[in-house]
């Protein structure tokens, strides 16, 4: 994280028309990235669940989820950050910026339906709710291909669209959250699961009373 | 204004967001940790007292 910190403020060159400002986006794009990849694991670990019945598919996509609404947040609030000084707006109903606005909603609802709903059929309904909700994710990806937007490009068929030296930085800026996404998701993972090992623990001890 | 003052917001809102969150994930698992350190305790208690 720290070679990511240097390549984004020494290294990496400033852009010609936005100056400063840009280096906004090393922290936007794999943020948004990983947001993607995160609503991703949601889908593939709600298809095991439906397909296998095994609990631990639905809290691996549970944990996905509130990872990956923390990585949308921090999109949805560099963003406007940058758009300020560049648009001159905090907002603006481009397709991108609103699509990317529905992701987090969406995903947002999903950890507000596992809270509401019963335990007998929270995980049923939450796969089915991470299967269909991930339809917006490559709505959202190619928002800015299928409309017109004012939203930069950065990568096109061409290949990403910036000098060499801001590619290393964006890469290495993109491990750097690869591994923080990872380590947040693992430890996340492995409090659900100690709270799994409390709940079996309380019932051991509920049956012990009993028999009493 | 400078764009710098841009920069270092969203660069901080950033990093106290993900501060703050990693933060309730360790006082969460230390709970959750103390909690299962105590049902072990109170489990070995009672199968102690069931051999006696």
């Amino acid at each position: 994280m720290l070679l990511a910190l240097y390549t984004i403020f020494i290294y990496a060159p400033l852009e010609k028309t936005m100056g400063v400002i840009q280096k906004i986006f090393y922290i936007h794009v794999p943020s948004a990235f990983l947001a993607y990849l995160a609503f991703f694991i949601t889908f593939v670990a709600s298809i095991l669940y439906l397909y296998r019945k095994d609990s631990k598919w639905d809290t691996v996509a549970h944990c996905a989820v509130e990872t990956g609404v923390v990585f949308c947040t921090i999109v949805l609030i560099t963003g406007p950050i940058w758009a300020k000084p560049i648009w001159n707006v905090w907002w603006t109903w481009d397709p991108r910026l609103t699509t990317t606005l529905i992701l987090w909603f969406t995903y947002v609802a999903y950890l507000m339906l596992r809270r509401t709903v019963k335990e007998n059929q929270r995980a049923n309904l939450s796969a089915v709710f991470g299967i269909i909700g991930f339809i917006n994710v490559p709505i959202t990806f190619f928002s800015i291909r299928l409309w017109r937007t004012i939203h930069p490009v950065v990568i096109s068929s061409r290949g990403f669209n910036m000098s060499g030296p801001m590619k290393v930085s964006l890469l290495i800026a993109f491990l750097a959250f690869c591994f923080l996404f990872f380590c947040i998701l693992m430890s996340r993972i492995r409090l659900e699961r100690s709270k799994m090992r409390v709940e079996e623990l309380n019932e051991i001890i509920g049956v012990m009373n009993i028999k009493k | 204004m400078d764009n710098s003052v841009y920069l270092f917001a969203a660069f901080s809102i950033t990093w106290t967001l993900i501060f703050v969150y990693v933060f309730r994930l360790f006082r969460a698992q230390k709970a959750l940790d103390a909690r299962i350190s105590a049902i072990k305790e109170t489990l070995q208690d009672k199968i102690e007292l069931g051999d006696s």
